[in-house]
């Protein structure tokens, strides 16, 4: 991996309305460092969001590309790009139950994350290392929003994946469990795992070893 | 615990089937949508099956079922001296098997120790044990007919011919119409034919054994008759006639030679039962299809809610890069089993409810377990295949390509489905206005049915059932601009409809078809079963008919109010009745016409033009007529008995009955009354079989009916539980805001109602039009009268008006219910 694991130039989103076509993103271009912890920072409707999904190859952009370890994806097709997905990309919602799989139990969560990218996982290892020990027969509805918002960080952990992407990680938490959350990327970012996190929480930017700061779409100096 | 990444199938799919349980509700609405799509398909291939073995069982109530299997006979007159050897023969041909030989001389003069008579002899093993006997019974003599008894001065134990008869040990009654099953096939030698004098005219005497059979004195023997017969078990399938037509015809090829007549009564039977199993397949196709569409929609509708509830996790299955395919494959895996065992249960339920939709409860062997498996495992792989398309389509749009829009319901909406139908239906018509439906291929045999015909009805149905849903949806679009707040039931009711416009288009399209096919399906099957009763009754003139000498000019007490008598003249084709105004509606098929038409000469068919004259019968000039008359039908001349001068003179007299034939005869028995063997009742005088062919194929068409009307209710129902969230907190503001209770069931039922009632309406109005210009067209005799009317179809519109309340009142108050049970704590909470 180089120095950078995501560069995106002249990223544009347009999205199509009935009253007209809106510019989400607009012409944004940013390098996100191979190491430590990186925020998309800005308030609602500044574009991080819609960035994020880019960034991890959910969505196309109208304009510009995106660079995953130094691949463009532009050209790629949704089979390769599901594959960079699959193997590459880890990442995390904004409300803690989306990340995880009800109806399966923590430990089964995490082989599943690990499975899909096709990669394997010491699962009572990793939930000792999250904070959650003991917890591998948990049904996930057992747990509190702090602790499915660590086990959805720990999937991206069991990914092994080249980038960990979040979106308001802690939006919908009360303090205490954004507190478990924010001591997990700062251990993330400790252990060297690139983080993307897209957030308007002053505690968790001020975590950042990067911050970008978005308004209308574009990236502010 | 490392786990092994390297897993074939990954724990989401692998845990899918369990996943299911999560949710009941769509659990229980995969199984019911399958088992309603694998009914329909299952019960098209049982009842299609079943209307063959029907068909067999209609004929074979039209024919001896003791004579079934094919059969031979000798009507030539084979010598006397010549039988013996000759059945000797025939048993050493053939040892071992189950025969019946009947021998029968011609009538010679004869005496049984009294008076001289005619009489005729024979012999069949076990004859002695089916008749009724009178007097006497000891069967080691002569058996004598009553008829003869009565007119010789018989005497039992004397010994006719100069004692060379054997002595008469018993009197029996006369074997007469209605015959036990076991005379049946040997109608023609045993009945009694009194008003003709032919060689077979009268009553069999019958001999104690074969070998005084053979033995008879040379002047009673003379020429026999003989018939050969295989009883054989009754076959209640296709197939099974099929087999013993088959294997009576090799059974009986080696020996036929010695006989001018080979009788295979199954021959057409079982060509006719084939051809309706034919007919009715094809005719219930178009529907069935209809209803299969209707069906996987039903499961895309269903996988499309189930792809609603499980956005979060396909979208985290997306994202760490699962494709459309594999998510396909999700969806597959968790509704698969309840898709599949609804088709299992789908297929009992078309077996266990065969008698309450099919004509026969009898089924081919392997129909089960071969056709009717075979097209719900097509129809569960078809729904599987659904499903899988379904989900997999649904993520691509969602995940792949989101907010390029849904281009492929855009194109499906847009397309004028209903103008296709109409183009399809007017087609149709034109098969109708040509059918080939009265175009027999052969004497006896089946019209042929054009499926294409018999599919008018329901596609104008169809149609009707498209525009209805187009029309809802564009007033529901434009039903914003109604304001009815001074009505405020109204304008919510309005307003619940207009933010439901998906699934009320769908009820409402799936309701019209319902009751649409409901009534075209009642309407054509009774127009055709009434149509066979009037028919019948006009072809005979009357319930029963016996034929009686010209001398009998009183009924016999049992007889009296409820038969009357008639003298038939034919002359080329000329026909006129000869009538007895008294009593004539008391035993001719009810027929409208004024009683006092009939004091005077009356014509059928057309005004009167000039005088006719007919054999035993007065100049006629009638200045009155009908348009048609009981045996006459379109064509014919009515004469009131008191201007007949000599009853002699008239062609044939017959006893007209609203009684049974049993009835009949036994009174004109006992009275003494002479008879011919042309009796009979109208049930066995026109060929039923095509008017039951379409009876049967509308009668499945209403059980579908029925199927669709349940899919309509649940569809409605489960529309207002799905709703039950934006209904209570709607509900809650509004009664907030001051709406009563009783306004917002009243608010409720408007709405629904409107759904309910315009399924209703638009179902029965498109049926009453389709049905009322086709029902007089699908008329299999057209030659007989009259042609097929719709029936009353009251019955019905009240079945389905309290059905469709009973739906409505239970859709009410599941959203009432809802509104009252959140109205607190969703507030709180809103």
């Amino acid at each position: 991996m180089g120095e950078h694991v995501l560069r995106l130039r002249e990223v544009g989103v347009d999205y199509r309305t009935p009253a007209g076509v809106v510019t989400a993103v607009s012409d944004v271009s940013l390098d996100v460092p191979a190491t430590g912890l990186t925020v998309l920072a800005g308030p609602s409707g500044s574009g991080k969001s819609t960035l994020l999904r880019v960034s991890s190859l959910v969505e196309r952009p109208t304009r510009g590309g995106v660079e995953l370890r130094g691949m463009g994806t532009a050209r790629l097709s949704s089979a390769a790009r599901r594959g960079l997905r699959r193997r590459d990309v880890a990442l995390v919602f904004q409300n803690p139950a989306d990340n995880l799989i009800g109806h399966l139990d923590v430990g089964d969560n995490l082989r599943a994350a690990a499975q899909a990218a096709g990669r394997a996982v010491e699962v009572d290892e990793l939930l000792t290392r999250l904070g959650l020990p003991g917890t591998a027969s948990w049904k996930v509805s057992a747990m509190s929003g702090g602790q499915q918002q660590r086990l959805a960080f720990g999937c991206a952990l069991a990914r092994q994946a080249s980038v960990v992407l979040a979106d308001e990680p802690t939006s919908q938490l009360d303090t205490s469990s954004a507190d478990l959350v924010l001591e997990t990327l700062s251990e993330l970012a400790r252990a060297g795992v690139p983080v993307v996190v897209a957030s308007h929480d002053p505690r968790l930017i001020a975590l950042a070893d990067t911050r970008f700061d978005l308004r209308n779409g574009a990236l502010v100096a | 615990m490392i786990a092994g990444y390297r897993s074939l199938v990954q724990i989401p799919w692998r845990a899918a089937p369990r996943a299911a349980l999560s949710s009941p509700l769509t659990l229980l609405v995969s199984v019911v949508t399958a088992l309603l799509l694998s009914f329909v398909v299952a019960a098209a291939v049982l009842h299609s099956a079943a209307s063959g073995s029907a068909a067999i069982a209609y004929q074979q109530d039209q024919l001896c079922t003791e004579a079934l299997h094919p059969s031979l006979e000798s009507t030539v007159g084979v010598p006397h001296e010549y039988v013996a050897q000759g059945v000797r023969e025939l048993t050493d041909a053939m040892p071992g098997e189950r025969m019946l030989i009947g021998m029968y001389t011609r009538e010679k003069r004869a005496d049984f120790g009294g008076a001289q008579t005619y009489a005729k002899f024979g012999y069949r093993p076990g004859a002695m044990d089916h008749l009724t006997v009178l007097q006497g019974g000891g069967k080691d003599g002569l058996w004598v007919p009553q008829s003869i008894a009565v007119t010789t001065d018989l005497r039992l134990g004397e010994r006719g011919m100069g004692g060379r008869l054997p002595p008469v040990t018993a009197v029996y009654a006369d074997v007469i119409d209605p015959l036990p099953e076991w005379w049946c096939s040997e109608r023609h030698f045993v009945v009694p034919n009194v008003l003709d004098r032919d060689e077979l005219a009268s009553a069999v005497v019958w001999m104690p054994s074969a070998e005084s059979f053979y033995d008879l004195p040379p002047e009673v023997a003379g020429p026999t008759d003989v018939t050969v017969r295989f009883p054989a078990d009754v076959p209640r399938t296709v197939d099974e006639a099929q087999a013993l037509l088959t294997e009576g015809t090799a059974r009986i090829a080696p020996i036929a030679d010695g006989f001018n007549r080979t009788i295979s009564p199954l021959v057409l039977p079982v060509e006719n039962a084939r051809q309706t199993v034919v007919n009715v397949r094809s005719a219930v196709l178009p529907l069935t299809l209809i209803s299969l569409l209707i069906g996987l929609a039903g499961v895309a509708t269903v996988t499309a809610q189930w792809a609603q509830r499980r956005r979060p996790e396909l979208r985290l299955l997306w994202v760490r890069g699962a494709g459309p395919l594999a998510l396909g494959g999700r969806g597959v895996l968790e509704l698969g089993l309840p898709l599949v065992v609804g088709g299992a249960l789908g297929l009992g339920a078309a077996r266990l409810l065969l008698p309450a939709y099919a004509p026969s409860e009898l089924l081919p062997p392997g129909t089960v377990t071969t056709a009717a498996l075979a097209v719900v495992v097509v129809v569960v792989a078809l729904s599987l295949v659904v499903t899988f398309a379904t989900a997999a389509l649904r993520t691509h749009r969602e995940f792949q390509v989101a907010g390029r829009g849904n281009r492929l319901r855009a194109v499906l909406t847009a397309l004028p489905w209903e103008l296709a139908t109409a183009a399809i239906a007017v087609w149709a018509w034109n098969r109708v206005e040509h059918s080939g439906l009265a175009t027999m291929t052969k004497i006896g045999g089946l019209p042929r049915i054009d499926a294409a015909a018999l599919a008018f009805p329901l596609l104008v149905v169809l149609t009707a059932a498209l525009l209805t849903a187009r029309l809802t949806k564009w007033a529901l679009a434009a039903s914003h601009r109604v304001s009815l707040w001074s009505k405020p039931a109204a304008q919510l009711a309005i307003r619940r409809l207009a933010a439901g416009a998906g699934p009320v288009t769908g009820v409402l399209l799936v309701g019209v078809l319902a009751v649409g096919t409901m009534a075209v399906g009642t309407a054509v099957a009774g127009s055709q079963k009434t149509a066979l009763e009037v028919k019948s009754g006009m072809y005979t003139g009357a319930n029963t008919y016996a034929q009686i000498g010209p001398d009998v000019t009183e009924l016999p007490e049992p007889l009296r109010g409820n038969s009357t008598i008639v003298g038939f003249v034919k002359q080329y084709d000329r026909t006129a009745l000869v009538v007895d105004p008294k009593t004539f509606r008391d035993g001719a098929f009810p027929v409208d016409i004024d009683p006092a038409l009939l004091d005077e000469p009356l014509r059928v068919g057309s005004a009167p033009r000039r005088q006719v004259q007919l054999p035993g019968l007065p100049p006629l000039e009638p200045t009155a007529w009908v348009p048609s008359f009981p045996k006459l039908g379109t064509s014919g001349w009515v004469v009131p008995v008191d201007r007949i001068s000599d009853r002699d003179d008239v062609g044939s007299w017959y006893v007209w009955s609203s009684k049974p034939l049993r009835e009949v005869t036994e009174a004109l028995s006992a009275a003494g009354v002479k008879m011919s063997r042309n009796a009979d009742e109208k049930e066995k005088a026109v060929q039923g079989l095509p008017f039951l062919t379409i009876q049967w194929t509308f009668g499945f068409v209403t059980a579908l009916g029925a199927v669709l009307a349940v899919v309509a209710s649940i569809a409605l129902l489960l529309a207002v539980e799905v709703r039950r969230r934006q209904n209570a907190l709607s509900g809650a503001f509004s009664a907030r805001m001051g709406l009563g209770p009783a306004a917002m069931l009243r608010s409720h039922l408007l709405e629904l109602g409107a759904v309910a009632a315009g399924a209703v309406l638009v179902g029965l109005a498109a049926s009453a039009v389709s049905s009322g210009v086709t029902v007089p067209k699908l008329d299999p005799a057209p030659r007989l009268t009259p042609t097929p009317e719709v029936p009353d179809l009251l019955p019905l519109l009240l079945t389905t008006a309290v059905g469709g309340v009973l739906v409505v009142l239970g859709a009410a108050w599941i959203a009432v219910r809802s509104v009252r049970s959140a109205k607190i704590g969703e507030l709180i909470r809103g």
